[in-house]
């Protein structure tokens, strides 16, 4: 645990110095790094533990994403990220409360339609009611603010997982994933730790969006609750190992790399690439990258 | 409203329907028999509404030919699929559970896949053709008229969708598919071979989305991205009808088709994705074994 701490602390060090040296690009690609670690590390921490697929992140990120476009003019970019969590966690709560009883393939299939019908709603209600498509943000904060609260978000994130892993409400997120009706039987509350949990993830994930909609300046329902980066964020956390601390992060790099490189050149060629991986890593490496490295910890970690 | 608009609208209606039927059995044939719950589907069936319209435009090969080579080479797709992924997916899965999360996860792959190598091969632009447009008139009912190629759609959809539910009430194979769905211990005690049938019926259900997408480009254009709307609409119908319920698909699908109809005609049609991911969730969440499943 205290090593867990030292890379963390070594890893922000480095993450706050590159904006003074690094180029544009560079910045943009730690800043899509960033997100993606953020996502994937604060999605492991309720789904990787308890082994519940949501395939809802893209809901909470747009929420999250509309929640700032909307009260940005009117409040610090920092309130506005802020409300962005409250908003996506109040929404998974009502969420949560409906599906979280439902396992398995019902599960993702629900939290995946869910997802959808937000999306479709936000869009009509946009073309009927406020008569427009999407939304132009016209008080923008500097790349640097922007980039240091996703840094600021992923760093917390990462924290949370770290704390949260230790802790009782931690350990009983566990063992729901291993076994429900055991962890039932032991006296653990599973439905208002499920919730929670939900929410937390939510939270993380609509503080993100409402961090990145200010660094896209035009926003609209397509892009912000486009279902890919919810797709993104199980792929990142199931490759780097969704039991696992570490393992999301790095799969966060890879993929953000693969993505600036590959993506504006061949974007279907880079969609395929990902699919691929999927299947690969579905098939031949269901622990994630993380059970490649020292197998006498595997015991451990389980 | 009068009797001939409500008759129109209500034939349009399970027109669709009829379609979105054929669709659900192939998908509810792999949920109920593997647990694979296909998210790619729609995908397979885009594959056949594309090679349709090549043969169509490049050879000049009428769309009814098209109907049994778009079963053949999506089957021989699913096997290869089967064999590739499946096969060895039921190999390493300790349980159940695992089994269904982590096929749900190899389906999205294979939807990321196949829909860019489409987009990338053919371009994302609409295509289509034109085949038997001129509308039919329909006996007894003075003035409701229908295209003649909607009116076969339905036609072939509805015979090909009763077709696989007599081979599986009808037939040994059948017979077979069934046990494996009641309970995969018991039958393979019996002696049905799980190796065998498996991929068979994997390749069978993708060889269906086949022919439902050679159907559909006789009348709709085509995009390498229709096929995701399909596959959603294609889960609603079994969460109606009930997962692993084949009768149940076959009455989803039409009332699934009836229901956005005259939903779409009484609201607007930007409604429509919102009117059936409301049906969906509400479903869903109200029962979740399917409308048409009796408590046991």
């Amino acid at each position: 645990m205290k090593r867990d701490w030292l890379i963390l602390i070594a890893l922000t060090g480095w993450a706050l110095a590159l904006p003074h040296y690094g180029s544009d690009f560079a910045v943009s690609l730690a800043l899509s790094c960033l997100m993606y670690a953020a996502l994937a590390s604060s999605w492991s921490l309720f789904c990787g533990a308890t082994r519940y697929l949501s395939l809802a992140t893209s809901a909470f990120f747009g929420i999250g994403a509309y929640t700032s476009a909307l009260s940005l003019e009117h409040v610090p970019f920092a309130v506005a990220i802020a409300l962005g969590a409250g908003v996506a966690a109040l929404v998974a709560l009502v969420m949560g409360a409906a599906v979280l009883h439902l396992r398995g393939t019902y599960f993702a299939v629900l939290t995946f339609g869910m997802t959808e019908l937000i999306r479709h709603a936000i869009s009509y209600w946009e073309k009927k009611v406020s008569g427009t498509v999407g939304r132009v943000l016209t008080v923008v904060p500097e790349r640097d603010t922007v980039y240091l609260a996703v840094l600021a978000l992923a760093v917390l994130a990462l924290a949370t997982a770290i704390v949260v892993r230790r802790s009782r409400f931690g350990l009983a997120l566990a063992g729901i994933g291993a076994d429900e009706q055991r962890a039932q039987t032991l006296g653990v509350d599973t439905r208002r730790v499920k919730t929670a949990g939900f929410a937390l993830t939510a939270a993380f994930a609509g503080a993100v969006g409402a961090a990145m909609s200010v660094r896209w300046t035009y926003i609209d329902p397509v892009t912000v609750f486009n279902p890919f980066i919810g797709f993104q964020t199980v792929l990142i956390a199931l490759i780097g190992g969704a039991a696992t601390l570490w393992g999301p992060v790095v799969a966060a790099l890879v993929f953000s790399l693969l993505a600036e490189t590959l993506r504006l050149q061949l974007p279907q060629l880079y969609m395929m690439a990902l699919g691929l991986l999927l299947i690969l890593c579905v098939l031949y490496l269901p622990g994630g990258l993380a059970s490649l490295r020292l197998p006498r910890r595997r015991g451990a970690a389980r | 409203m009068s009797f001939q608009a409500w008759f129109e609208l209500i034939a349009s209606g399970l027109i669709t329907g009829g379609i979105y039927a054929l669709i659900a059995l192939g998908l509810n044939l792999q949920y109920g028999l593997m647990r694979v719950l296909n998210i790619a589907h729609g995908e397979f069936l885009m594959l056949g509404a594309f090679l349709t319209w090549a043969a169509q435009t490049a050879w000049g090969v009428s769309p009814l030919l098209m109907i049994p080579l778009s079963f053949g080479v999506l089957m021989a797709v699913g096997l290869l699929v089967h064999r590739l992924t499946f096969r060895r997916l039921t190999r390493t899965s300790p349980n159940l559970d695992v089994f269904e999360a982590r096929g749900l996860m190899v389906s999205f792959g294979l939807m990321f896949l196949v829909q860019n190598f489409a987009q990338m091969l053919w371009g994302g632009e609409l295509r289509g053709y034109d085949y038997l447009t001129a509308p039919v008139a329909v006996p007894g009912m003075a003035g409701a008229q229908f295209a003649a190629n909607k009116l076969l759609l339905f036609a072939l959809a509805l015979l090909f969708s009763g077709a696989l539910m007599l081979v599986l009430q009808r037939t040994l194979l059948g017979k077979g598919v069934r046990a494996l769905m009641q309970s995969p211990t018991g039958a393979r005690l019996v002696g049905i071979d799980t190796e065998r049938l498996h991929p068979l019926m994997f390749g069978v259900g993708l060889g269906l989305s086949g022919v439902a997408g050679c159907l559909l480009s006789m009348s709709y254009t085509i995009s390498p991205a229709m096929g995701e709307p399909y596959t959603v609409t294609a889960l609603i119908v079994i969460t109606l009808g009930g997962l692993g319920s084949m009768a149940g698909a076959l009455a989803g699908g039409l009332a699934l088709g009836v229901v956005e109809a005259i939903g779409m005609h009484f609201t607007n049609p930007s409604l429509k994705s919102l009117l059936s991911y409301g049906v969906f969730i509400a479903v869903l969440l109200w029962k979740p074994n399917g409308l048409f499943t009796r408590t046991r």
